[in-house]
């Protein structure tokens, strides 16, 4: 039995089915005629199937048809599926012969043109169901598909979240290296900054080590004179000439400075490494007050040796209020800001920071005179991963972490702008926090 | 096989002209009507036409009797080649016992020919034949037209297939016999193998053949 390609069972309707007379020509069709035949002269004509039993007659008044009674073949598809039988004994001759092939060829054209009506229901009916049954295939599958959807749908949800906290992850990851990487920038640089007064410092103590030997040999003389018990002419030739051979009126003026550079030294550690504590505010556990100006003016401290010597750094400061802030994120903030200059122009940068009070905001602007942001580019630049750098040369996240710090805050920051060519970078702070909160 | 009685001495074959649209297939049964002998065939019969395009089939029956009495029927069916009419191609097909494959000749026409192939390979597969096991006639029809395949072309793409290839223009009346006989050989083949008509029925090959394809006097 033939199956779908679903291998369900499947009946096709085949063309082609033999049919026997009686199937395709109802009594009721056929007996009308009879009789009508019967009354026009043919008084007992029958219809008999091919083995020759009767199938329909008029009257039963007569006997029933003999293999040698005058007969004409009923044709079905070329082939006799019965015939007409006038009994024996009937009446015969030219008009009955004619009158019984009329009555055939009438049989035979009834019984075609059933057989054609009957084919074309078949198949008609056929092709119905069949387009019904795929009808009823096809609302099944898509049933079924979208069951398959729905469900895909509700994990989907799931796996999106699910995805998104990994990103999320993923990306404070990120900005959490970026932060680390800029940290480490920072120590670079301090390290080299730091070297230098060591190395002297170093250098120092190792002369004052010598000279430190030097005075200890000239006090144990002295020492064992004093315990001889008097001091002979001779021995202080002796003293006086061992404290020429010593140097010692020439090392004693020089010890006085290399001890007065050391301090100087130690003393320049010292600032650095309180600077490096100021700008990170590692003592501090979250928010402190804090005085911007104060600030960035620390931020700059720790970049000294990061700023080129032909870059101008002009600092327009007006008086600020404190405000209670995380100042350790705002000093990696301006630091960025800075860097960022510093790369938009190698060569006769001039960065003016300038700070104000604008109604119930502090206004920092950082203005640069490098090649600016382009119009289309501005509220990209925030965007995490966006970088206009070549590969490797930045993640794209600085101005992201700038961003956060400062909504994080209820403040904002945007790019306009510099008159005259460049960027500037806008901070504006609430002064007090949740009064500002709309602002954003 | 339609029908096979043995205590009655009775065999019912089905032989299906297969198509694109338009390819001559009812034209080829009509000039079989034409050119073969009225003894031993019945009459055309032509579904409902609508345009003169076959929406059901067509109809062409041819009776012989083998000399062990069997009575053997071949009834030769035309199926719609429009694409719509695909149900009443399965129905048409369930059952066959040859297909002749009548296709159109002209360049124009390769890609209906080609579609119309996988469409009989892909319903032989759903009524249960296999392509392989049934005899099969190709027709190229249509040769009195400009612009068609020249016959190397076609030699090459069906040769390595060994389906028997006649060119043919049914309007002129010229290809149609052969290819009918060349199916009927066919068809003896695969029904002989099956139920022995040398042996038990006393028909050979070419009897049969000669028996189907009378041509009128």
């Amino acid at each position: 039995m033939p199956t779908d390609s679903e291998g369900r069972r499947r009946i096709v309707y085949c063309v082609g089915e033999e049919h026997a007379l009686r199937d395709i020509l109802p009594e009721a069709e056929a007996a009308a005629l009879l009789s009508a035949a019967s009354r026009a002269g043919l008084r007992g004509v029958r219809v008999v199937d091919p083995g020759g039993k009767a199938l329909w007659g008029s009257g039963d008044d007569v006997p029933p048809p003999g293999e040698g009674d005058p007969r004409r073949p009923i044709l079905l598809e070329g082939e006799a599926a019965g015939s007409v039988v006038l009994p024996a004994g009937a009446a015969g001759g030219e008009t009955q012969d004619a009158l019984l092939a009329l009555l055939a060829d009438a049989l035979t054209a009834m019984a075609h043109n059933n057989l054609k009506r009957m084919l074309v229901t078949e198949t008609h009916t056929e092709v119905v169901n069949r387009s019904y049954e795929e009808l009823l295939e096809t609302n099944r599958s898509l049933s079924a598909s979208e069951q398959r959807y729905r469900e895909l749908a509700g994990t989907l949800e799931i796996k999106v979240r699910e995805r998104t906290e990994e990103l999320s992850r993923a990306m404070a990851r990120l900005v959490q290296q970026e932060k680390m990487a800029s940290v480490g920038q920072l120590a670079a640089g301090v390290a080299h900054e730091i070297n230098n007064p060591l190395a002297f410092v170093t250098s120092n103590l190792r002369t004052l080590k010598k000279y430190t030997e030097r005075f200890l040999d000239i006090i144990a003389r002295y020492q064992r004179v004093f315990e001889q018990g008097g001091v002979a002419q001779q021995d202080r030739d002796d003293l006086r000439k061992h404290r020429v051979s010593l140097r010692l009126d020439a090392i004693s003026e020089d010890a006085g400075d290399l001890l007065r550079q050391t301090l100087e030294g130690t003393e320049r550690v010292r600032k650095i490494v309180s600077d490096l504590k100021g700008f990170s505010h590692v003592d501090e556990e979250g928010e402190a007050p804090a005085d911007m100006n104060r600030e960035i003016d620390r931020t700059l401290s720790v970049m000294r040796h990061e700023i080129p010597a032909g870059a101008g750094i002009v600092r327009e400061f007006s008086p600020l209020p404190v405000i209670p802030c995380r100042p350790g994120a705002f000093n990696q903030l301006f630091l960025g800001l800075v860097r960022n200059a510093l790369q938009a122009r190698q060569e006769g940068l001039r960065l003016t920071l300038r700070t104000g009070v604008s109604g119930d905001r502090i206004r920092i602007a950082f203005a640069d005179n490098g090649p600016g942001v382009p119009a289309d580019l501005r509220t990209r630049i925030f965007e995490p991963f966006f970088t206009t750098r070549d590969v490797g040369k930045g993640k794209g996240l600085g101005l992201t972490v700038a961003y956060d710090i400062v909504t994080a805050h209820g403040g904002t920051i945007d790019v306009e702008d510099t008159p005259g060519g460049g960027a500037t970078f806008v901070l504006q702070l609430p002064i007090r926090r949740g009064s500002h909160d709309q602002i954003r | 096989m339609i029908e096979y009685d043995s205590e009655e001495q009775r065999m019912v074959l089905k032989f299906v002209y297969y198509g694109p649209a338009l390819s001559g297939k009812t034209t080829n049964l009509l000039r079989l009507h034409d050119l073969l002998a009225k003894e031993g065939r019945g009459d055309l019969m032509v579904l409902d036409t609508k345009d003169d395009r076959t929406i059901f089939f067509d109809l062409l029956p041819f009776f012989l009797v083998a000399p062990s009495g069997l009575k053997i029927k071949v009834k030769v069916y035309t199926v719609p080649g429009q694409v719509q009419h695909d149900a009443t191609r399965k129905a048409v097909l369930q059952r066959a016992d040859g297909v002749a494959f009548i296709a159109d000749s002209r360049r124009s026409e390769a890609k209906n020919n080609a579609e119309s192939f996988g469409n009989l390979e892909r319903n032989l597969s759903i009524v249960g034949i296999g392509i392989d096991k049934l005899p099969l006639v190709l027709q190229y029809n249509k040769r009195d037209l400009p612009d068609i395949l020249p016959e190397e072309e076609i030699r090459r793409t069906w040769g390595a297939t060994g389906f028997p290839v006649v060119l043919s223009s049914a309007l002129e009346g010229w290809g149609v016999v052969e290819t009918f006989r060349a199916l009927a050989e066919r068809a003896y083949d695969a029904l002989d193998r099956r139920y022995d008509f040398t042996g038990t029925h006393g028909l050979t090959r070419g009897s049969f053949a000669e028996r189907l394809v009378r041509r009128a006097g």
